[in-house]
Parts: structure tokens; C-alpha cells; sequence
């Protein structure tokens, strides 16, 4: 399944004097089975243009097209997006609102009008894919949870309509260090299994670590679309957009002001151990 | 999709009538309010009417705002209008319907009610429109706050005033995106019947009344670790002063009001 945006303009409020133009003529292909970042900084349009990818916003300008029919012309059904398409907000945690765990991701399916039996096999298996058991967790009430845990339970909600791209606005927003890594581990997992994903995200460690394409946005437009190791040899052009670089980048312009001879092309820790070690040996022949 | 809610909406823009001292704008509403209840014939109306279209024109506020606040209204309008002209009895007959007719009497009760209606409306709107409403909250406090002598809340009332308005926006937004939230999910807000549409909302209401006590409880403890005790010895980041043009403000005011009984007396 593919979507397409072709020349999205969203246009906030138009005619007001609060009007504001969230994201201007932004063209974008997701092809099946991405691991799409979508990285930019704070009011750069990221989750203005994750909420056209299924539909939740109408452009002002512009057409978004999946598998090449346009969204919103008549007669095009919302749910089968719905179904297709999952979007995890930012703190999605917030929106859980049903007395059982179990209960509250069967709202998903129930809305897409599934029989009871096909209901309940698809809440346990979204239940054991965010790791939680479902005999322990399925009749706790959700807001007797914890944190991380509500924050699965509300993924599993959206997991358990079974979408084909799954886009999600900072999964691992305000999680401690094991959550959030749970958490990251989940999404790679959803991927390897054909999700396609698209993911929002500040952190350009976990950008560095699953993504295949990254995006970046910047004032409403697409500034940068590549692999992210081209993306991050632009080091200098990130930070200038007030966008952080993976930990690694920073230790390798570090080393080269340094005189030090690292690759420009290295932004994963694995790889960066490598290169370290053989410069390391490299030192001691002299 | 909820962005489109007006709601008392303030209009930023900078303008003599913005910049009024806000206790002023009170009474200025107030007096306006009691002007249109003492306008005893139509042409007590045409200062009243002069009046709010000459504050309109200095606010730089769109009329065209100022006729959408009245969009609510229109039905309660409506039926005012024609309860009068149907059912108020008279001498002179101007229309014969047959099997009823309407009186002179009643097409100018009718005018006059409605004009009424729709002045008080465009006057209150043209305050809310000018004034953002924590300032408004303000003033009012200031206004109210004689009556401490006899242990009126003048401070507490405005404080929960301003705190309530405050989070009108930020509820507006939560409830925006827990909507979107489960229209993702699949949830329909939009269709079948009363019944229906009510359970459909329950997935919005719980999460918002979630979230707004989490958010009450924050600000209190919030408030207190800065120590709030009441109004008790508070400054105020903003002083309100009266300036040379609230003056001239209330000379206006008191033109209308002589104007409005000169009217009355003369017709």
C-alpha cells in the first residue's frame, strides 16, 4: 500500500486573524514497508502532515492519495483508511477512556463493525504484542495503570485494527530510559513483521538506529528527504535548522576539528566502534 | 474541527476601544444595557444604535463579526418578531389577513424587541470582542471589590474566573485531539441518531473530564508551591489607570443616556 501527498497545503483557521499556514505545497511518497522518520523542530507542520496521512485533516491545496485514489473524493469510505492507516498520537495514553483494558482496545475493531470472536483473538494478540499478558492486564482498569503501561494499552488499541502503516507522533515522549526502549524495540518489531511505518520523532539516536528514509521539515516544507546516513552527513545544515545530530555525529566532528581522520558517513554505534578500533590500531603501527 | 467554536472570541487588534481601561468598558456596557431598556420609541433607539456602530468603527473590529455573534440568536429573534406581530392587539390596521390581521401597534412593538434584542447582543459582543478575558476578569474585580466590606469574594470569584476562561482554549484543544484521537481509532461523531450521537461522545467526555481534573489538581499545587493565600496584600502585574480617553468615553456615554431620555420625551 502506498500513500502519496501530492502539493498538501494546510491552512489553519483561513480568513482569521489566527490563520496560519502549517504546511505549504509538501509532496511525499510512502512506499510499503518504510521506516519513514519524520524529523523537524517544534511548529515545522511534522504532526499537521502525519494527521493527512489518514485522512483526520482535509488540505486546504492538494490531494493525498492512497494506492493512487484521492482520500477525500465522494464515495471514498473513512473507515477503510481507518482500518489501513493507524496513527498513534503524542501521549496517546489520554485517550483511553474504558472501565477494562480489554474493553478500551476493542474500541477500534468494534468501530470497524468485526464479529465478537474476531474482537477478542485481536485485542489478546494486541495485548501480547505491546508485551503486557492478558490474563494479568485485560480486566485491570486502564487508569489504575502505570504510565508506560497505559501508553502501551493505548497502542495496542490502534495495533488491534491491524493497520498496514502505523504513524506515530513521539512514541517515546516522557518515558524513562527502559520504557522508551521498550517501546522503540516494539515499533522495529512491528516493522520487521511489514509495518510500514512513519515515525515522528526529536531523537536522532533512535532516527539513526530503525529508519530507512528520513524526512526533515522546516517551515512547512520538506527541506531534506534521503537515507539518513545522507541526511546526517549534513550535520552543520541540521543543527542550523536548531535540529540535534545522533551522539555519534557529534563525536566524529568532534575528532576530525580534532585532525582526527573518522568517516563522515558513520552515525550508528556499532559502526562507529568498528571505526574506532581500527583507527586506534592504526595509531599504535606508527 | 472544534477550532471553529467562537466563544466570547477576542479579536487581537489594537484600537482606541481596545485600549479602554476594562472597568470603564463595564460600565460602559452596563449603561449601554440599561440605555436600550429605557429607549421608550423607536427613535430613542437611533442614538443607542449611533452609538455602538461609532465604537465599532474605532475598534477596528470587522462588523461583520460583530452581525456573527447575532447568528445564534436568530431563531429566538424570529419568533420574538412574530410572536408580536401576530399576537399584540391595536387599533390600526395595517395588513388584513383574513383570518388575522397585524395592527400598527404590533409591527412597532415588534421592531422594538427585536432591535432590542439584537443591540444588547452586539454591544456585549462588541466588550468580548475588545477585551481579552483576563483582563476583563480584572476589571470586574476591581469594580467588585468595594463590596469586601461586606465579605463579598471579590479576588476568589475573579480568580476562578480567570482561571475557568483560561482553560476554555486549553479544554477546547484536548477535546480536539482526543476527538481525532478516536476518529482514528474509527470512532463516528458525526452520525446516527440522538441516542446514538450521546453514546458517541463517551469516549471524548471521559478522557476530557480525565484530563481536566489532572489539570486542576496540578495548577492547585502549582499555586500553592507559590505560595497563593488569596487576594490578601497580592500586587497586580497590571495596573489598571484610567487615561484621558476613558474620560472622554464616559462624556459619550453620558451624550447617549440624555440623548436616549431627550428621544423618549420628545416623540
Amino acid at each position: 500500500m502506498q500513500v502519496t501527498l501530492d502539493h498538501v497545503t494546510h491552512t489553519y483557521q483561513p480568513g482569521s486573524p489566527f490563520q496560519a499556514t502549517a504546511i505549504q505545497d509538501v509532496s511525499l511518497t510512502i512506499q510499503s514497508g518504510e521506516f519513514l522518520a519524520l524529523i523537524g523542530h517544534t511548529g515545522s507542520g511534522k504532526s499537521t502532515l502525519a494527521q493527512h496521512i489518514n485522512g483526520l485533516l482535509k488540505p486546504t491545496d492538494g490531494k493525498v492519495l492512497i494506492d493512487g485514489r484521492d482520500i477525500h473524493e465522494k464515495g471514498f469510505d473513512k473507515k477503510e483508511i481507518r482500518r489501513r492507516v493507524g496513527l498513534v498520537f503524542q501521549y496517546p495514553e489520554h485517550q483511553l477512556f474504558e472501565e477494562s483494558v480489554a474493553k478500551d482496545i476493542a474500541f477500534g475493531p468494534k468501530n470497524l463493525g468485526l464479529p465478537q470472536a474476531e474482537i477478542d483473538e485481536r485485542v489478546k494478540e494486541a495485548l501480547e504484542n505491546v508485551g503486557l499478558s492478558y490474563e494479568e492486564f485485560a480486566e485491570k482498569s486502564p487508569f489504575e495503570l502505570s504510565g508506560g503501561q497505559m501508553r502501551r494499552v493505548a497502542m495496542a488499541g490502534v495495533l488491534a485494527m491491524r493497520p498496514e502503516i502505523l504513524v506515530l507522533d513521539e512514541p517515546a515522549a516522557g518515558l524513562d530510559p527502559q520504557s522508551r526502549e521498550e517501546m522503540l524495540s516494539l515499533i522495529a518489531g512491528l516493522h520487521q513483521k511489514g509495518t510500514t511505518i512513519v515515525m515522528v520523532s526529536h531523537a536522532m539516536d533512535d532516527v539513526a538506529r530503525f529508519a530507512t528514509r528520513a524526512v526533515v521539515m522546516e517551515k512547512g516544507t520538506i527541506a531534506m528527504d534521503g537515507k539518513p546516513e545522507e541526511i546526517f552527513r549534513h550535520a552543520a545544515r541540521l543543527q542550523e535548522m536548531g535540529l540535534d545530530v545522533p551522539s555519534i555525529c557529534r563525536l566524529g566532528l568532534a575528532l576530525r576539528e580534532a585532525g582526527i581522520d573518522f568517516p563522515e558517513d558513520i552515525f550508528r554505534e556499532a559502526d562507529a566502534e568498528k571505526a574506532l578500533i581500527q583507527l586506534w590500531k592504526g595509531a599504535e603501527k606508527c | 474541527m472544534l477550532k471553529n467554536i467562537t466563544l466570547g472570541q477576542y479579536y487581537p487588534v489594537d484600537s482606541l476601544v481596545h485600549r479602554l481601561d476594562p472597568r470603564i468598558k463595564i460600565i460602559l456596557l452596563i449603561a449601554l444595557i440599561v440605555a436600550i431598556f429605557l429607549a421608550g420609541n423607536l427613535l430613542a433607539f437611533v442614538p443607542v444604535m449611533l452609538f455602538i456602530g461609532f465604537a465599532s468603527m474605532l475598534s477596528s473590529v470587522p462588523f461583520k463579526l460583530l452581525l456573527k455573534g447575532l447568528r445564534p440568536l436568530r431563531f429566538i429573534l424570529i419568533f420574538t418578531f412574530v410572536l408580536n406581530l401576530f399576537f399584540l392587539q391595536g387599533e390600526e390596521i395595517l395588513l388584513d389577513l383574513g383570518f388575522m390581521s397585524i395592527k400598527k401597534e404590533a409591527l412597532i412593538s415588534a421592531v422594538r424587541f427585536s432591535l432590542r434584542l439584537v443591540l444588547l447582543v452586539m454591544g456585549s459582543s462588541l466588550l468580548t470582542l475588545t477585551t481579552p478575558p483576563i483582563v476583563l476578569t480584572d476589571g470586574l474585580e476591581r469594580l467588585l471589590s468595594p463590596l469586601r466590606v461586606i465579605h463579598f469574594p471579590a479576588h476568589e470569584m475573579a480568580m476562578m474566573m480567570s482561571i475557568a476562561l483560561r482553560f476554555i482554549p486549553t479544554l477546547l484543544e484536548e477535546a480536539d485531539k482526543i476527538m481525532k484521537a478516536q476518529t482514528a481509532r474509527g470512532a463516528d461523531f458525526e452520525s446516527g441518531n440522538l441516542i446514538q450521537r450521546a453514546r458517541a461522545m463517551v469516549p471524548l467526555l471521559v478522557p476530557l473530564f480525565v484530563s481536566a481534573f489532572r489539570r486542576a489538581g496540578d495548577l492547585a499545587m502549582a499555586m500553592e508551591a507559590r505560595c497563593y493565600h488569596g487576594g490578601e496584600g497580592r500586587t497586580r502585574l497590571r495596573v489598571l489607570k484610567c487615561k484621558a480617553a476613558d474620560f472622554y468615553s464616559l462624556f459619550a456615554l453620558a451624550a447617549l443616556i440624555a440623548a436616549v431620555v431627550l428621544c423618549g420625551k420628545v416623540y
